[in-house]
C-alpha cells in the first residue's frame, strides 16, 4: 500500500527485538499515525529469530504487511530471511559484523554493542537509531524517546542510540517524511484490550496458568493490581484455575480465567461443571496451532469446534470471537454480563494473532454496561434452582442466614442431589429454557458485524477479520465482510438471508471448519475457502490476491 | 428456611451402608458445628463443599451452605470461595480418591500456599462408591476388582505429604473416636491457615477395619513438637497415633497475597472502576 510505512526489526531472542518493536510503534502513533504491530517470535529464551513489524498509515489499520520500507537486521539470519521482504525503495540494514555483501547498508553493530555492558540486549536499540534518523527527528528527541520507552539502563541506552544515529546520518541519504497528524488513541494489545473490557464490567478476580498466547493477561493484572484492584491468582494447574474460579462466583466473584487450547481442554470437565451448577465463569480461549502443543508462539484458528462443543452433558454455553482488538474490549464487558445474567460458562474465543497484536484503538469504559445478576431479595424459602419460566434462577450470595446449595450431580430447586426421573427432566427443561431466553436475548444485541457493501460476500471470524479489512483496501475487490461475533449460540437469526448463497470464507485453519458451521447452521454455501494453516495470520496484499482470484 | 430453624442435619434420605464409618463422622460434624456456633463462627459464614464417592453423600446430609462440587476438586473449589471472600470459614469433605489421588496436586499447593481452608478427608482406604477398587491409601495386595490380584502400588502416608508440603496443621482422627475427632474437627475449622484432618473411617461393606483400627488407635495429648518428629509419628505400624501431628501459625495466603483486598465486599464500583481503567487508556496516549 503507498499510504502505509512499514518498519521490520529482526534478530535473536534477548536481543531487544520486541522492545525496538513496541518503542517504533509508539513512535508512529505519537506522529499521528494509525499503527499495527505484530510480534513473530519462537518459543525459546535466547538465539532462534524474532522479528516484529510494524505497519502504520494515516487512515484506519488492521493488519501489518510484510512488504517492509525499512528493515532493520540485528544478525545475518535476520538478513536473510527478510531480504525478499524489502520494498523497491525501502532501505535495507544489515550488520556488517555479521553479513558479508549484504545489500543495503551495512552498520557494524557488533563492534559498537560490544563497548555496552549488555551487548546482546543494547542491539535492539539500533533500530530506534535508524529509524529516528531516516525519518527526521532531531538528536533531543532521540534522546526523550529513549528515556521514554526504556526503562533500564537508560543512559546506556541513550549512548549507543547516538551513536547509531550519527553513524545513520553520515551513512544514509535517505529520508522518509511523514506528515504529522493528531492521533489520541492509544495503543493496546489485544490480551490489554480484554482485560480491561472485563475491568469494565465488574470483573474481580482473573485466575490463570501460563500458557502462550494467553500469559500476557496474567501477568497485566499482576501489574494492576493496586489501581484495578482485580485479584490475579496463579495456582498450580489449569484445572485447579477453573475450579477456584467456579468456587469464587458462589459468593458472588466475578471471574475470568484464561489459557490456550491444551489449558482450555484441561479445564473441560470444569466448564461442564460450571454449565451443570449454573456458575458464571468466563473462559478466555487463545489459539494457537495445534493439536498437542502443537507451534505455542504463532496463531491458528482451528480452536473453533473445540470452543463451541466444550462440556458433557448438555447446558447453556456462550462462546463469542471478536473481530478487531477494539471489539476485544467490548466483547469481553458484554460477555462477562452475560455469563451472569445467565448464570452460565462463556468462552471468549480469540487467538494469538489479535491477543499479542497492538494497534491504536478508542475505547471508553464508560460504555460497557455492569449487569447486576437476578437477585433473591425475599423472606420467604430461597430455592437455588428455582425453576422459572425464563430458566433463571434468583441468586443469593453467602454468608446468608438462608440456606444456598449449588450441586454437581442433578439436584432438585433447593439444590439436594436428586436421581427422580421427573426432576432429572425438570432441570433439563429449565437450563433449557435459559438457552432460549439467552438466543432472544441475543436478538437484540449486535451479534453479526458487516464491513463494506460490495457485491460478493467474505465470510470470516475472530482476527481474520482484521486481515480481510486490510485486504479488502486494494482496488478490484467489490466485496463486503460478515463477521458473526457470537458463535454459541450462533446468530442464524441475523444469516438467513445468505441461505443457497455463494460466499467466499476466509479462515485460519485446514478443514474449513467455520465453513462448515455456516454450511450446517445456516445452508450458506461456501463456493471457495481461502485457508492458512501456517502458523502466520494472513499478509493483506497476498490475501487480497486470493480474494481477486476467489471472485474471478 | 433460615438456618435458627433449621437442624443442621438434613431430612434427606442417608444411602451409607449400616455401619460405615461415615455415621462417626457426620455426627462429629453436627457436632462440632454446633461447638463451632457458640465460639462465635455461625452457620451462615461456613461454607462446604466435597468431592464424588461415598463420602460426597455429607453435602446432601448437612443443612450447611456451598457447592457439591467434582472428583478431587474440592480443596480447588473452597480456595476460590475464600478468594472472593475471605471473611467465609471454608471446608471440604474429600474422599481418599478424591484427596490423595485425583486431587493430590491441589492439596499440596493448599498446603504450600497455607489457605484458610480445612479438608477433612475420610479415609477408607478404598473406592467404595465405585465397588471397592484400591485407593491411593490402600496397602500392597489389597485385593479389588480392579485389582483381583492384589495391588502391587506402596500406599501413600498422607500425613507426611502432607507435613513435607508445609502443611501448618495436620492431623488424623477416627470415626469410631466421635469426641475426640468432634474436638479435631473444631480445631482444625479454627486454626487459620490449611488444615487437613485425614480422618480413618472404616468401610464395612468393602474393606473392614474396625477391629484392626479399634485395637491399634492411640490418642497422642500433645503434636510434635518439630516437623520432623511429627513426621516419623507417621511412620508407625505398632500403634495408630490420632490427633494433632503438627501444628504452626502462619501468615496466610490471602494476607500474604492481598492484604487489604477481599474481591466481593471491598468491590470498587462502576464510577471509580471506570476512572481508573480511563487512567490506565490517558497514560497511553
Amino acid at each position: 500500500m503507498d499510504d502505509v510505512f512499514t518498519y521490520i526489526i529482526g534478530g535473536k531472542a534477548g536481543e531487544g527485538v520486541k522492545k525496538a518493536g513496541a518503542a517504533a510503534a509508539n513512535l508512529f502513533s505519537d506522529l499521528g499515525g494509525k499503527t499495527f504491530k505484530m510480534d513473530d517470535y519462537q518459543s525459546l529464551i535466547r538465539g532462534g529469530h524474532n522479528f516484529s513489524v510494524v505497519s502504520t498509515s494515516i487512515d484506519d489499520i488492521y493488519s501489518h504487511y510484510m512488504e517492509a520500507d525499512l528493515i532493520v537486521n540485528l544478525d545475518d539470519r535476520s538478513y536473510q530471511l527478510h531480504k525478499d521482504h524489502i520494498a523497491d525503495n525501502g532501505l535495507m540494514i544489515y550488520n556488517s559484523g555479521d553479513t558479508k555483501d549484504g545489500e543495503g547498508i551495512g552498520l557494524p553493530i557488533n563492534n559498537i554493542a560490544k563497548k555496552y555492558s549488555k551487548s546482546d540486549l543494547i542491539k535492539g536499540v539500533t533500530g530506534i537509531g535508524v529509524l529516528s534518523s531516516v525519518i527526521g527527528l532531531d538528536i533531543d528527541e532521540l534522546e526523550n524517546l529513549i528515556k521514554k520507552e526504556y526503562s533500564k539502563g537508560v543512559e546506556e541506552n541513550i549512548s549507543y542510540a547516538k551513536e547509531i544515529y550519527e553513524l545513520a546520518e553520515e551513512k544514509i541519504d535517505k529520508e522518509f517524511t511523514f506528515e504529522k497528524l493528531e492521533n489520541n488513541s492509544p495503543i493496546f494489545s489485544g490480551n490489554e484490550s480484554l482485560s480491561l473490557g472485563a475491568s469494565a464490567a465488574g470483573l474481580d478476580i482473573y485466575i490463570g496458568y501460563p500458557m502462550t498466547p494467553a500469559s500476557s493477561i496474567l501477568h497485566f493484572f499482576a501489574s494492576h493490581k493496586n489501581d484495578l484492584q482485580v485479584m490475579s491468582i496463579h495456582p498450580e494447574n489449569e484445572i485447579s484455575v477453573a475450579n477456584m474460579a467456579v468456587g469464587a462466583t458462589m459468593p458472588g466473584g466475578r471471574v475470568m480465567v484464561g489459557s490456550s487450547g491444551g489449558g482450555l481442554a484441561l479445564m473441560e470437565e470444569t466448564i461442564s461443571l460450571a454449565g451443570m451448577t449454573e456458575s458464571p465463569v468466563l473462559f478466555v480461549l487463545g489459539s494457537r496451532p495445534g493439536p498437542s502443543t502443537g507451534v505455542p508462539t504463532y496463531t491458528e484458528q482451528a480452536d473453533l469446534n473445540f470452543a463451541i462443543n466444550q462440556g458433557h452433558g448438555e447446558f447453556p454455553l456462550i462462546v463469542a470471537s471478536p473481530g478487531s482488538i477494539e471489539e476485544a474490549f467490548y466483547l469481553a464487558g458484554e460477555m462477562l454480563n452475560l455469563v451472569w445474567k445467565y448464570q452460565t460458562p462463556g468462552i471468549f474465543l480469540t487467538e494469538k494473532h489479535l491477543c499479542e497484536s497492538s494497534m491504536n484503538i478508542d475505547i471508553d469504559p464508560s460504555e460497557i454496561e455492569w449487569v447486576e445478576p437476578k437477585m433473591f431479595e425475599g423472606e420467604g424459602d430461597y430455592n437455588r434452582y428455582e425453576n422459572t419460566e425464563d430458566g433463571i434462577s434468583k441468586l443469593k450470595f453467602p454468608p446468608s442466614k438462608k440456606l444456598i446449595k449449588w450441586n454437581s450431580y442433578e439436584h432438585d430447586e433447593m439444590g439436594y442431589t436428586t436421581e427422580d426421573p421427573e426432576k432429572i427432566k425438570d432441570m433439563h427443561d429449565k437450563r433449557r429454557r435459559k438457552n432460549e431466553t439467552l438466543i432472544f436475548d441475543l436478538k437484540e444485541r449486535n451479534t453479526v458485524n458487516e464491513f463494506g457493501k460490495g457485491e460478493h460476500v467474505i465470510f470470516t471470524f475472530g482476527s481474520t477479520t482484521m486481515s480481510v479489512r486490510e485486504a479488502l483496501k486494494f482496488d478490484g475487490i467489490d466485496a463486503k465482510i460478515v463477521q458473526p461475533v457470537y458463535m454459541k449460540p450462533f446468530p442464524t437469526w441475523e444469516l438467513e438471508k445468505y441461505k443457497d448463497e455463494g460466499v467466499i470464507v476466509v479462515e485460519q485453519n485446514s478443514t474449513g471448519q467455520f465453513a462448515k458451521l455456516l454450511r450446517e447452521k445456516c445452508r450458506i454455501k461456501p463456493k471457495t475457502v481461502i485457508r492458512k494453516y501456517d502458523g502466520r495470520a494472513f499478509e493483506p496484499q497476498e490475501l487480497a490476491k486470493e480474494i481477486k482470484e476467489a471472485i474471478r | 428456611m433460615k438456618f435458627e430453624e433449621l437442624k443442621i442435619e438434613s431430612e434427606k434420605e442417608n444411602t451409607w451402608c449400616p455401619g460405615c464409618g461415615n455415621f462417626g463422622l457426620l455426627n462429629s460434624v453436627k457436632k462440632a458445628v454446633k461447638k463451632l456456633e457458640k465460639e462465635g463462627i455461625k452457620r451462615e459464614q461456613l461454607l462446604i463443599s466435597a468431592g464424588i464417592g461415598c463420602h460426597g453423600k455429607i453435602f446432601d446430609y448437612l443443612n450447611l451452605s456451598g457447592l457439591y462440587s467434582i472428583h478431587g476438586r474440592e480443596v480447588s473449589t473452597i480456595q476460590g470461595m475464600k478468594f472472593a471472600n475471605p471473611n467465609l470459614k471454608v471446608l471440604a469433605f474429600g474422599g481418599d480418591g478424591d484427596a490423595y489421588g485425583e486431587g493430590l496436586a491441589h492439596l499440596i499447593y493448599a498446603a504450600r500456599r497455607n489457605a484458610d481452608v480445612t479438608m477433612i478427608v475420610h479415609n477408607n482406604e478404598n473406592y467404595a462408591l465405585t465397588t471397592g477398587q484400591k485407593s491411593p491409601t490402600s496397602n500392597k495386595g489389597f485385593k479389588g476388582p480392579s485389582t483381583p490380584e492384589g495391588n502391587v502400588d506402596e500406599p501413600i502416608n498422607p500425613l507426611k505429604l502432607m507435613l513435607s508440603s508445609g502443611a501448618g496443621f495436620v492431623s488424623r482422627g477416627y470415626s469410631g473416636k466421635m469426641q475426640h475427632l468432634i474436638d479435631l474437627i473444631v480445631e482444625a475449622v479454627k486454626h487459620e491457615g490449611f488444615s487437613l484432618v485425614d480422618v480413618l473411617q472404616p468401610c464395612v461393606t468393602f474393606y473392614d477395619t474396625y477391629e484392626i483400627y479399634n485395637k491399634l488407635v492411640e490418642i497422642m495429648e500433645e503434636p510434635a513438637e518439630t516437623r520432623e518428629k511429627a513426621m516419623k509419628l507417621t511412620d508407625e505400624e505398632e500403634r495408630l497415633p490420632i490427633g494433632v501431628f503438627y501444628k504452626e501459625e502462619m501468615p496466610i495466603f490471602n494476607e500474604k497475597a492481598y492484604p487489604e483486598l477481599n474481591p466481593v465486599m471491598d468491590r470498587l464500583d462502576k464510577k471509580e472502576r471506570s476512572k481508573r481503567i480511563k487512567e490506565i487508556i490517558d497514560n497511553r496516549r
